[in-house]
């Protein structure tokens, strides 16, 4: 938190439960508004900066950043992190002013390989005491969302993906390739309007 | 860090979380409330904000986001297994609903919590009380089904014993006794019907 002017939760503490300080490598804009630490709990990138949030940027409680070693995540100024989960292993790109819903999903990864024996090796090295220096690698691909997008309720947007500027996505949409600027997009798979 | 409370301070006997149950709210007998932190952004003044019905349970991830005119009327035998609840409008639900994890039920497809993002509202002033003739904007009815993930946006209403599985998004009328699967959702008949 050093030297910002961003606040945890609502200036006044409801408990010690949740507000210790932030990794250094969590960067926050002026004026910041994080409900829960809690939300970074996941957080276990390398890079640094491995989060970095604009001016003005409102993360609410259901929010998760859910980042690998490799991960990054970037959000532009007075954008509004309601409930996304960003399960990230490469970097994910969230423009200015943009807002997303409850229980959305962005995944930049597989984050297991599709080989099926490459799977049962990657099963081994992530069983409790594996070896994690033995995890076969996966695809991963970064996601860019532009300005002024807006993700309804429960949308999952897969690894690759580009959203135009403007775009809307429907509540519930799956969206596995690129969104042109303004469009609106509903439906799994999901399908322009 | 437990806060000095008013006298009236209303709190469950069980709770993790020190932030109290608002005044309107009504908790018939019987039912059981996972925690008070399901109002972390609650801004309702209506007369009655949430009531929920004897033995129904509200378990752990329920919220009730409302805004200064939401409303959410819980009957009895009610199981909500932890549903985000956002809404300035009154949704209603009828006795022995089943409502699983992760479902959201909203007025909008690009929610935000009211409390904080209808600041504006404070200015209107809550409706007379007493009133009854309130029409749901979305309405789950007797035993009906929510699966896992699924979303209920403004104008679902669900009828008697139907369910909708998990994962669709639903913004119109499912019929009773009817399956609603998919998104955009389809609609088909259930193989068993009440007798």
């Amino acid at each position: 938190m050093s030297g910002t002017s961003a606040t945890i939760g609502y200036g006044h503490l409801r408990g010690d439960w949740d507000y210790g300080d932030l990794p250094a490598s969590i960067h926050l804009g002026q004026g910041c508004w994080i409900e829960r630490r809690d939300s970074f709990e996941r957080c276990r990138s390398q890079r640094d900066p491995a989060v970095l949030l604009g001016n003005r940027v409102q993360v609410y409680t259901w929010a998760t950043f859910n980042l690998e070693p490799t991960g990054q995540v970037e959000v532009g100024e007075d954008s509004i992190l309601v409930g996304p989960v960003f399960m990230c292993a490469d970097r994910i790109q969230v423009g200015k002013r943009v807002v997303i819903s409850y229980q959305v999903t962005l995944a930049d990864s597989d984050f297991h390989p599709m080989d099926p024996l490459l799977r049962e090796q990657d099963a081994r090295a992530v069983a409790p005491g594996g070896d994690l220096s033995k995890r076969p690698p996966y695809q991963s691909a970064p996601i860019v969302i532009g300005d002024d997008v807006w993700i309804g309720i429960g949308a999952l947007i897969l690894k690759g993906v580009r959203i135009g500027a403007g775009a809307r996505i429907g509540a519930g949409a799956v969206i596995s390739r690129d969104v042109p600027a303004g469009c609106v997009m509903e439906g799994n798979p999901a399908r322009p309007q | 860090m437990m806060r000095n409370h008013p006298a009236d301070h209303r709190q469950l006997e069980h709770d993790w979380y020190d932030g109290g149950l608002p005044d309107n709210v009504r908790l018939d007998e019987g039912c059981w409330l996972h925690s008070s932190y399901a109002f972390l952004h609650y801004a309702s003044q209506r007369p009655c904000g949430v009531s929920i019905g004897k033995a129904s349970g509200i378990y752990r991830g329920t919220f009730f986001n409302l805004g200064l005119q939401g409303e959410v009327r819980i009957g009895h035998y009610c199981t909500l297994r932890g549903v985000i609840i956002n809404t300035n409008g009154l949704v209603d639900i009828d006795d022995y609903a089943l409502i699983a994890h992760q479902v959201v039920i909203s007025d909008a497809a690009s929610a935000i919590p009211p409390a904080r993002s209808n600041r504006k509202e404070s200015e209107v002033a809550p409706e007379a009380a007493g009133e009854t003739t309130r029409q749901p904007t979305i309405r789950i009815g007797r035993n009906a089904w929510i699966g896992c993930g699924a979303v209920l946006l403004a104008g679902a209403d669900i009828g008697m014993d139907a369910i909708v599985a998990a994962g669709s998004s639903v913004n119109g009328p499912v019929p009773a006794g009817t399956l609603a699967i998919g998104n955009p959702y389809q609609l088909r008949p259930l193989k068993q019907q009440r007798s």
